[in-house]
């Protein structure tokens, strides 16, 4: 609670923040909506010379619909626009489904997802939605952008691919196509708490058989993962068949803590994989 | 609202009505200043550096560069205090009980015992000075062993975390002949049971200001649930008694966690120190780490019983941890010892308790004081007797249930009557049918589970508490005692008590109460006493003060004294009424006094021995009986409580809202250790530092607890009450393990029942 | 590298503007009840776990202990004495937590309350049911009473501000 002082700069735009990190003097860290970052400072894990604070940004907010099939969301869109934008909610409804197990609504109030994804929690559900949809994220330096995908900006716990002076900017996912379903499942100990697992899947489905699915874990690993394995292990599967169909999930690496052993992080994933298949097979058929 | 059934009708104005109290107007407009709201100009802060590990020798400790940095007034040692020596003294403990052991540093100079022990104390002008110099505190540790299972703790070699050996006390009881009654068993049950380390988690962390008054007392405005604290710490400072006072405003939550003394010798010394006023506030953190804890209990069970569900004898033994230090873990484990049968006949008892240092987090006082542990144990083993016998876990109870004029195993005569089958009755009859489970992966389980919980202190501890009543000439009425409140509607209830027998309304009582040198003392709120101790004070009080009005007003109208009431404004005659403030000015003219001080003596006993071979231990017992109906899913663990309902005998509710509030609060209480708390230790290293890790109900975690409330007026309190704030603690962690048990086919026997201990007891389903 | 940065904040709180100028550190909740000795919001954890720190930004519930006073510069903060009449009685919702004994340590409640404001604005006028209620509450944690008084209160608070129901506020 009783955090050192330290320097605060007020960025007006992405570019200015920017500029700000580059030329601090000591330890500096962006701050959009605080509520992965003030946490830690308060107890006493995270302790910085300056904060450059990004939530009087007026750019880079929203969802935009793009003509091609994929929707465009700004860093500093706060997961209480996510969860309320109808249009997200038609296009992409595995985001708005995943944003509903973030924390408490005070939380969700401030959070961005921006800073949910720089922050690179894997027990974290837009790191690990986004990586089931393949998205993009576009991440500024002020004067060049790049793009790299999910699966390779999630690199370890609490690490991502963004340089000291970068910041997410936007991110592109794809609309959820005719045939497509979503499914979400997660659990932790209480409502809102840090997943034990998750599992977040959008597959394509044709004659009540899976024709494409794509599967990721969260909670399982140092990052989300998607799990290829799975993937082709379900592809011509009914639903009924799925449970049948899906092993000890390969390539995870749980770790256990106070909530939960690694061994049951390990069981739930296959049982969560299984639950949202099963949701997103229901869908599919549907659409 | 729950439901009320009473045994008998009285006609009582006041007291038995559902009224909102006093102090909810102010807590709810935001208005109350609890003990880290008060700020003083030119206040200074203080705050505590710690040990970060369990077990080690201070090899070196420096202040220098702290004392050096801006703002700080003064970095404190353990030779800086006066006498840096904290004893946990109940009065009238005894060597037997090992009261002498019970000690510790206030501030640590040789040698720490658990991860979070104070070191040193640093005191600067602003809090972010504070947090500066803290981390310029220079300690270094040279590791010595850790201890951290009490079993092994008592194993010959264990290295010691006290000289003397990490025995700190132990009971035996050898009722009747044990093996006798294994030999003619029709079944016998052996198992054991463990609890965890569970935090008191009030939303309130430790806090309190300290200042030194015109008089040069120091006087300290603390949460906390004992204001004779003050003698502990006129000690620490070298000072005569009359040279401090303890203030307790409302309390944030206490539950046992604010009885011992936590911000109190610090702030102390801080003032002493610099002379100044001085706040500290703790941590979440600090809280989670160092406050005490309530102990966990390993305890097997050997259990015999008849063809006929009778049950024959227990065997049992008991290991408690006692943590770091022993606080009041003697006492705890006296009460697991007397409370380890249950409301049960049993006519062979053996029990061998034990508890044991290690270099775990200390623990001490929880709502239900070892008691509570019990209810795991001896409801499981009765549960599993009726299994195998085919008997219904109601009827089982029935058979088995004291009855007023049995002993306990330890001797005690129950001397009131015993509702437990009314209880029983009652949930069973609320309940209705079990629901059937929602889907095909889902189960569901039904179990009750019954307990009984002393109210009252320890008889041989001389208890005993005071209260003053004094009449305004305006017919409006004061009422002082010492009591603190901590939520429970201690204050209150003292007014409703004055008021039923003054016929004063409501809102013309002020109870100003938690003040140890301008109230009269009432001891601590602790123990589920308060109703019975200063609850009887205040009628003592308020009957003498009533006699007095009511013989001034007689000798005045001359009418007999027995024909004269107190009502509501005035004094009432067969002749003659006179309005109550004339009968004040009468009283005063006549030299009667207006005001009243009541002292009530708890119930007196002889000491206890190690056999513990006594009369009466305790006061009297609260007994109730609660029901859950879980929801299990069984691919994921998770449980969920459907129905929960609780009924208690509680003699007389003074306030029935206030007794509902503490039925569902202390049930809620006891299911988050049944299913969520734990307070993790892995080799003296707490792991569960902070609310996201330590967890606790939610909202959505629980359902609506009904409670049944009834009344058998056959309490030791006033209009014949039981104290209620901690029995409805214990049943949960039986009755949840029974639930899921009855759902999934085994029992799970160690708390908290997690979703993977729910996986295993169901085993593959 | 610890040298003090202030920085000047103007937050209207419970209507009336505040401006002070402070270490840019300050969490939200040390500003109020340390700078602005506004004490309602309560310290319980620092996490943004339990909730009893919740105050109003511009009528959404924030946790004060994790967002920057700095951060909010101008906004309109809103904490439980807030919601009391101008004279200083009990606003409608205090009333239904009064009158339904939804307090007993009261340490929890001013954020409580703020939830519950938060939870029936935001509601729309739909009757929520006792599990939306208690979903809704599930970042206010209690020790003390249980949840089911503070979850009869805000039934009773919905039914009373209900624009079809008898009882005046």
């Amino acid at each position: 609670m009783f955090v050192k002082p330290f320097r605060y700069e007020r960025a007006e735009s992405l570019a200015h923040a920017c500029d700000l990190l580059r030329s601090a003097d000591g330890y500096a860290k962006a701050i959009a909506g605080g509520q992965s970052l003030l946490p830690l400072m308060n107890l006493g894990l995270l302790e910085v010379d300056e904060v450059v604070d990004l939530s009087a940004i007026a750019e880079a907010r929203g969802v935009t619909m793009g003509d091609d099939g994929f929707a465009a969301i700004g860093a500093l869109t706060r997961h209480r626009e996510l969860e309320r934008d109808e249009a997200l909610a038609a296009a992409q409804p595995l985001i708005t489904a995943a944003v509903a197990w973030i924390g408490s609504s005070r939380i969700r109030n401030r959070g961005t997802l921006g800073g949910s994804l720089a922050h690179s929690d894997p027990s974290a559900e837009l790191p690990l939605v986004m990586t089931a949809l393949g998205a993009e994220y576009t991440l500024t330096n002020g004067t060049d952008e790049r793009t790299v995908r999910a699966d390779e900006f999630h690199v370890s716990y609490f690490t991502s691919a963004l340089e000291e002076d970068e910041l997410v900017a936007s991110v592109r996912v794809p609309v959820l196509g005719p045939g497509w379903g979503w499914g979400f499942a997660e659990v932790a100990r209480r409502k809102g708490d840090f997943m034990l697992a998750a599992a977040a899947v959008i597959a394509r489905v044709a004659d009540g058989r899976v024709v494409e699915a794509r599967l990721a874990l969260g909670g399982v690993h140092e990052r989300p993962m998607r799990f290829g394995a799975v993937e082709s292990a379900v592809a011509g599967a009914t639903s009924d068949e799925l449970d049948g169909r899906i092993g000890p999930i390969e390539g995870s690496a749980p770790v256990s803590d106070t909530s939960a052993s690694a061994e049951h992080r390990a069981h739930l994933a296959r049982v969560l994989a299984v639950r949202a298949l099963t949701d997103a097979m229901t869908r599919g058929e549907a659409a | 609202m729950s439901e009320v059934r009473t045994s008998k009708v009285d006609e009582l104005r006041v007291v038995h009505q559902p009224l909102p109290r006093h102090d909810q107007a102010e807590k709810i407009a935001g208005t109350t200043r609890y003990a880290g709201d008060l700020a003083f100009a030119g206040m200074l802060h203080a705050r505590l550096v710690r040990a970060q590990i369990p077990s080690a020798r201070l090899t070196r400790r420096d202040a220098t560069q702290a004392r050096a940095a801006p703002g700080v007034v003064a970095v404190l040692f353990g030779e800086d205090v006066p006498n840096n020596e904290i004893r946990v003294d109940v009065p009238g403990q005894t060597v037997a009980v090992g009261a002498l052991k019970a000690s510790m540093q206030v501030l640590a100079t040789d040698r720490v015992r658990f991860h979070g022990e104070p070191v040193a104390l640093v005191i600067a002008e602003t809090e972010d000075a504070l947090a500066v110099a803290c981390d310029l505190v220079e300690i270094e540790y040279e590791d010595l062993p850790v201890v951290s299972d009490p079993i092994a703790a008592l194993t010959d070699g264990a290295p010691e975390v006290h000289p003397g050996g990490n025995l700190l006390a132990e009971w035996r009881i050898d009722r009747g002949d044990v093996d006798a009654a294994f030999a003619q068993a029709a079944v016998t049950v052996e198992e054991t049971y463990r609890t965890q380390f569970v935090d008191h988690a009030y939303l309130e962390p430790e806090a309190g200001v300290g200042w030194l008054d015109d008089d040069g007392v120091l006087t300290l405005r603390v949460a906390t649930q004992v204001v004779e604290h003050y003698r502990d710490v006129a000690k620490i400072l070298g000072v005569p008694d009359s040279k401090v006072r303890v203030i307790a405003p409302y309390v944030g939550g206490g539950f046992g966690g604010k009885e011992d003394m936590t911000v109190e010798p610090y702030i102390a010394v801080a003032v002493h120190h610099t002379r100044k006023p001085v706040r500290m506030l703790w941590t979440r953190n600090e809280s989670l780490l160092a406050r005490a804890k309530r102990h966990r209990n390993v305890m097997r069970y050997r259990t015999a019983a008849a063809a006929d569900g009778t049950l024959l004898a227990h065997d049992i033994e008991i290991v408690s941890d006692a943590g770091a230090y022993a606080y009041l873990s003697a006492l705890v484990l006296l009460y697991s010892t007397v409370h380890a049968c249950g409301p049960y006949r049993v006519p062979n008892v053996r029990i061998w308790s034990r508890t044991a240092y290690t270099n775990n987090p200390p623990t001490s006082a929880f709502r239900g004081f070892g008691g509570m542990q019990m209810v795991l144990g001896y409801e499981s083993q009765i549960d599993e007797v009726a299994h195998r016998l085919g008997i219904d876990q109601g009827e089982i109870r029935k058979r088995n249930a004291l009855v007023k004029g049995d002993r306990l195993p330890v001797g005690q005569e129950i001397i009131t009557e015993v509702w437990l089958p009314q209880t029983i009755d009652a949930v069973l009859e609320r309940a209705g049918e079990k629901p059937r489970p929602s889907g095909p992966r889902k189960a569901v389980g039904r179990a009750i589970a019954s307990n009984m919980q002393s109210y009252g202190r320890l008889v041989w501890l001389n208890d005993s508490a005071a209260a003053w009543i004094g009449f305004q000439m305006d017919g409006s009425l004061t009422v002082r005692c010492g009591v603190p409140d901590i939520g429970g509607g201690q204050a209150s209830s003292l007014g409703q008590i004055a008021s039923e027998i003054l016929a004063v309304d409501m809102d013309r009582i002020s109870v100003h109460f938690g003040d140890s040198a301008l109230n009269p003392l009432a001891g601590t709120t602790t123990a589920t006493r308060q109703l019975l101790m200063s609850g009887n004070a205040t009628y003592e009080a308020a009957v003498l003060l009533r006699d007095q009005i009511l013989s001034g007003v007689a000798e005045e109208t001359a009418q007999p004294v027995e024909s004269l009431r107190m009502q509501p404004g005035q004094v009432a005659g067969p002749e003659t009424t006179v309005p109550l403030t004339q009968a004040l000015q009468v009283c005063r003219r006549r030299n009667v006094p207006v005001e009243a001080l009541g002292t009530f003596f708890g119930p007196k006993g002889k000491e206890v021995t190690r056999d513990l071979e006594g009369d009466r231990i305790f006061p009297d017992f609260t007994f109730g009986t609660h029901l859950a109906d879980v929801e299990v899913d069984l691919d994921t663990g998770e449980v969920q409580i459907l129905r929960y309902l609780a009924a208690h005998d509680v003699g007389r509710a003074i306030n029935p809202l206030s007794v509902e509030g503490q039925i569902c609060g202390a049930a809620v209480q006891g299911l988050g250790q049944a299913l969520l708390e734990d307070l993790v230790v892995q080799e003296g290293v707490n792991l569960t530092p902070g609310l996201f890790q330590y967890l606790i109900p939610t909202a959505t975690d629980v359902p609506d607890v009904e409670a049944i409330i009834l009344e058998s007026g056959e309490g030791l309190g006033p209009f014949g009450a039981r104290g209620i704030g901690e029995p409805p603690i214990g049943p949960p962690i039986a009755v949840i393990p029974a639930a899921i048990a009855d759902a999934v086919g085994a029992l799970p026997t160690t708390l908290p029942v997690t979703p993977e201990r729910v996986l295993r007891a169901a085993g593959g389903r | 590298m610890s040298e003090r940065h202030d920085v000047t904040t103007t937050l209207t709180v419970n209507g009336v503007p505040v401006t002070k100028t402070a270490g840019a550190h300050l969490s939200l909740l040390r500003w109020l009840r340390d700078v602005a000795d506004v004490t309602d919001p309560k310290y319980g954890c620092g996490e943004g776990v339990c909730g009893a720190c919740t105050v109003l930004i511009d009528g959404d519930q924030v946790s004060a202990c994790i967002v920057l006073a700095a951060q909010v510069d101008g906004a309109q903060v809103t904490t439980a004495a807030g919601l009391s009449e101008p004279g200083g009685s009990l606003g409608p919702l205090q009333r239904a937590f009064h009158e339904h004994h939804a307090a007993q340590c009261g340490f929890c409640t001013p954020g409580m309350l703020l939830c519950a404001k938060s939870m029936l604005d935001e509601s729309n006028g739909a009757p929520l049911t006792r599990a939306q209620i208690r979903e809704d509450l599930h970042g206010n944690l209690c020790r003390c009473t249980g949840y089911s008084p503070i979850v009869d209160a805000i039934q009773a608070a919905q039914e009373a501000g209900r624009p079809q129901a008898a009882s005046a506020p």
